[in-house]
């Protein structure tokens, strides 16, 4: 798409003039925010590890602790071979983390979360910014990508609810009108966790393409165009008619966004090229990676954010993809051409080198990372990968994110993952239980709790609990109790 | 108040057609006036389905042949069911992996478009692709898969909640039904239905999970509920499983399944949030809760009043409903004569993409829908992406300019005696149906937007382009990308 960014100044000239910006139209956030549950100056990113995460293989046992761990890892896994996937001790030796809260048992990142040079994810765990969460997932596990996505997605394991919107959009929904873009997806549509239909929420996998469609032909007319386009769209979001109404907040925001978001590309282009560069360094071919330059998608937006320069900018929420995780075959160990190996290395390069930059423009404290997949993967190993599983470990990273492990460590004795189809129990309960897995609901709920600022009575809204009744066994419950899984000051 | 014996005005012809239809044209709008809404409806209802079957090796040729065909179709109404009933019994692609069952149930959906309702249900239980996207070829005996079970009733029949805000059933009637449809398979070669014995949940293989009794809480069968072995144990229970779920009663005492159908037909075809009264007179007017019988109860939706609620200029009490991406191109496409080109069916202008790619990122992408749910409706079509996608829809449609059918031509479509700005504003937006909701102000801005009169539709300028047929290729981009356009 040839000359598709528009003259700033150009645009300001028709916010002078009131024909597209008027008050009142995107109101004013700060007020509306003082009346709602509020993310205030933070911001929230999301990393979906799409294809089912080993994570047994992404937080390893380096030993028995007072269970049999190590033993049960070893037994599950196999070293011998060229398909073996187990990671030994020694190659395990430089990405310990904490030890297990259940078993005390010492465990380990994946060796790619640490590379020679900066250190890496493991190194962000050492100073502080990494919580580890164990045993992450839901009751019923679902061994579908599909559904299992959509349950984390919908938060609504159960199907209780019937909900069309994502746990994310509920919370976006009840604090954003139609006006506003107060989400940024890194990817072609908008996904399940971010679905909604009360705000807009851009979907693009760039910010320099997203530019409104002129007629390449006919430049001489894209001033007389836009004027009409925006006259046409005032009109309707000044209309008695609801949808109508409607219609014509989302197509200027939408023509908003294609003004406004090519323009940050630019900015921090300008302002930031030797951070920006950065982004390109690292990955196989020593050019980035997609996870890499994806989120380096995000920094655009935040520096937008951070520099003032864009006083109708309000975008504090974003989601960032990373595919290739639906390790069946060829999954590999610790050896580096591994594929599990690639694909870690690549989420651990990619997140530091966006928390260097965020340090950089001084906001690492403001940001917090949520790292998921929709599933882990089987304990045991088949002939040279892993079948689909059920809960496993997610991330949280972020400057003021209270570092350490948390959570337990799953069951993976080899009796209770054969009477459990080669996964682990989900045993929802109480903290206390050995083993109790994490409940995703939870971690939700202590992210809306603890960094989007949402009063617990709130939080039912967003997070229905679960029925009770004689269909329902006591494992699916939870507790609004549990929002405080203490990775969140 | 109207009836079936009110006469047709301009505005109400043409929400009639472009409901029933995809866009409306013109021609046929004048010709509808002054009929009365029951001749022009039983005109409309009046055709057999044909046994068309979208064709292609892949998914994505028979995504494609499937809109082809829906933008040449003689009777849209047809096209319109097929797409309603594709997203009540959503089955994805992405799941089955076979577009030959995905084309024949494409041509189930057709062949039973109007017709019974109870009919389509029972065969959708044993069509391939349903049997394999919501697992009815896995559920065995041993271990029954509550999957089908669940979505028959929740998404195909009842609904979770009646009208009134209770459940319908309980997850022990889900447990029971998916013993009856255990042992369901086809064969691989005819894909015809096949009842294997020996994988069917007899209950004196399993005296443990109970008698097969439905409905003893929910659907007022009393307290013992109904027994879908009544008919005998094994083959015959699937079919009697239906007929306890079509005599299901809500907490008002109606039938269940004729409220859940009327209510979301109304809500494709008219507006959300019908009110119940509504919903209840088509049922009243079509005996929809006896026969089941789709076709009357389309002419009940159609001449009723509250049908006409959203054909009014856009104000307080109007009930507009936001385009579906499919209508918005096909209609389009309809409205403008024009044509998709090759195997692709891609739009000859603009960035030469695709349909599928187009609806793609406006999210919708038939024959794969997001979920068992179908797809959003509403607000959720409305993302910035997908409004973006829209526009760009729009500006590719007014770069079309190859000759041949694949292009614009205003001049086939606006009569090229007009030269008043005003005039050609009203015969474009007329065309596009949108004339009536316009503001003063829009209309005015599209005005401005031509430029002073008069209008030179002559096309030996000097450069070789014409400006004021640039700006009249311009004219039909703005429209197309309006607010109006995107809803009906």
């Amino acid at each position: 798409m040839a000359m598709t960014r528009r003259d700033f100044l150009k645009r300001a000239g028709l916010v002078t003039a009131g024909s597209f910006i008027g008050p009142g139209v995107l109101g004013n956030p700060f007020l509306r925010k003082a009346l709602a549950d509020t993310i205030g100056d933070r911001y929230f990113v999301v990393l979906f590890l799409d294809g089912g995460n080993d994570g047994l293989n992404t937080v390893v046992p380096v030993s028995d602790g007072s269970g049999t761990l190590r033993q049960d890892y070893e037994a599950a896994r196999e070293s011998n071979g060229s398909g073996g996937i187990r990671l030994l001790t020694t190659d395990l030796a430089s990405t310990w983390i904490g030890t297990d809260p259940g078993t005390g048992a010492q465990l380990a990142l994946h060796p790619a979360f640490r590379n020679a040079t900066t250190g890496g994810l493991h190194r962000l765990y050492q100073e502080g910014h990494v919580a580890v969460v164990q045993g992450v997932g839901y009751p019923k596990p679902n061994l579908s990508h599909d559904e299992s996505r959509g349950k984390w997605e919908t938060a609504d394991p159960l199907g209780i609810n019937g909900f069309g919107t994502g746990w994310l959009g509920r919370y976006l929904a009840a604090n954003y009108v139609g006006t506003d873009i107060p989400a940024f997806c890194v990817r072609g549509s908008i996904p399940g966790d971010f679905a909604q239909n009360a705000t807009s929420i851009l979907a693009t996998s760039r910010l320099e393409s997203f530019g409104f469609p002129y007629d390449d032909w006919y430049p001489g007319d894209w001033a007389a165009h836009e004027n009409a386009f925006d006259a046409l769209y005032t009109e309707a979001a000044g209309s008695a008619q609801a949808l109508l109404k409607y219609t014509g907040d989302v197509g200027r925001a939408t023509f908003d966004a294609t003004q406004l978001f090519p323009q940050l590309h630019t900015q921090y282009a300008t302002d930031r090229s030797s951070w920006s560069a950065t982004y390109n360094t690292g990955g196989p071919n020593g050019t980035g990676t997609s996870t890499s330059r994806n989120l380096r998608e995000v920094a655009k937006v935040i520096y937008g954010m951070k520099s003032g320069l864009f006083p109708t900018l309000n975008t504090r929420f974003f989601e960032v993809r990373k595919g290739g995780f639906d390790t069946h075959s060829d999954q590999g160990g610790a050896e580096t051409t591994g594929q599990h190996y690639r694909l870690h290395r690549e989420v651990s390069d990619a997140i530091e080198v966006f928390y260097e930059d965020l340090e950089d423009m001084g906001v690492a404290n403001k940001v917090c990372i949520f790292v998921w997949t929709e599933f882990s993967r089987r304990i045991p190993q088949n002939a040279n990968g892993t079948d689909h599983g059920s809960q496993g470990p997610a991330l949280l990273i972020g400057g003021t994110v209270v570092g350490g492990v948390y959570g337990k460590h799953p069951d993976i004795t080899p009796s209770v993952v054969e009477n459990n189809d080669g996964n682990s129990p989900y045993l929802q309960g109480p903290v206390s239980t050995p083993f109790r897995s994490t409940d995703n609901r939870d971690v939700f709920g202590t992210l809306l709790k603890h960094w989007l600022m949402m009063p617990a009575a709130n939080i039912p809204a967003v997070l229905p609990l679960d029925p009770t009744g004689p269909s329902y066994d006591p494992m699916d419950y939870w507790q609004t109790a549990n929002f405080d899984l203490g990775f969140l000051p | 108040m109207g009836d079936q014996n009110t006469p047709l005005t301009i505005s109400t012809a043409r929400h009639l057609l472009r409901r029933t239809g995809f866009g409306a044209d013109p021609k046929r709008v004048a010709d509808l006036e002054n009929v009365t809404r029951g001749a022009a409806v039983d005109e409309i209802l009046d055709f057999e389905p044909t046994r068309f079957r979208p064709g292609g090796r892949d998914i994505e040729d028979v995504h494609n042949n499937w809109i082809k065909y829906m933008v040449r179709v003689r009777h849209p109404l047809q096209e319109k069911l097929v797409l309603f009933w594709h997203d009540h019994f959503a089955t994805s692609d992405q799941t089955v992996a076979d577009p030959l069952l995905m084309r024949n149930q494409n041509r189930l959906f057709r062949r039973n478009c109007k017709g019974n309702f109870k009919t389509l249900v029972r065969s959708v239980n044993l069509d391939p692709a349903m049997m394999q996207f919501l697992d009815t070829v896995r559920n065995r005996k041993e271990q029954p898969n509550e999957n089908y079970a669940r979505e028959l009733q929740e998404l195909f029949t009842l609904g979770v909640l009646d009208l009134n805000g209770n459940p319908n059933y309980a997850q022990e009637d889900i447990v029971q039904i998916a013993r009856a449809f255990s042992g369901w398979d086809y064969d691989r070669n005819s894909l015809e239905p096949w009842f294997r014995s020996s994988r069917h949940d007899y209950e004196a293989d399993y005296p443990a999970r109970g008698p097969k009794v439905i409905y003893t809480t929910f659907g007022q069968f009393g307290a013992g509920g109904s027994a879908f072995d009544a008919n005998g144990e094994g083959e015959a229970e699937i079919d009697t499983v239906i007929d306890i779920i079509f005599e299901h009663r809500d907490s008002s005492n109606q039938n269940t399944v004729a409220r859940h159908i009327a209510r979301k037909l109304i809500e494709y075809f008219a507006h959300p949030s019908p009110s119940t009264a509504f919903v209840d007179a088509v049922i009243a007017d079509s005996d929809f809760d006896t026969n089941f019988e789709i076709q009357p109860l389309l002419r009940a939706i159609f001449v009723h009043d509250d049908f006409y609620l959203s054909a009014a200029t856009p104000g307080l009490g109007t009930k507009k409903s936001f385009k579906w991406p499919v209508d918005y191109v096909v209609g389009t496409l309809r409205q403008l004569k024009m044509k998709l080109k090759s195997k692709y069916q891609y739009l000859a202008g603009g960035e030469y993409d695709n349909v599928r790619d187009h609806l793609s990122d406006m999210g919708q992408v038939l024959l794969e829908p997001p979920s068992v749910f179908g797809w959003d409706w509403e607000e959720a079509w409305a993302s910035s992406q997908a409004m973006l996608a829209r526009f760009v829809f729009a500006r590719d449609i007014g770069m079309a300019r190859e000759s041949g059918s694949a292009a614009l031509r205003p001049l086939k479509l606006i009569d090229r005696s007009l030269t008043d700005p005003a005039q050609i504003v009203d015969a474009v937006t007329e065309l596009l149906g949108v004339k009536d909701d316009l503001s003063t102000a829009a209309r005015q801005a599209l005005i401005d937007y031509l430029g002073p009169g008069p209008i030179q539709w002559t096309d030996d300028a000097p450069n070789g382009w014409d400006t004021r047929n640039e700006k009249i290729h311009g004219l039909f981009t703005l429209v197309l990308q309006s607010p109006y356009y995107q809803l009906h």
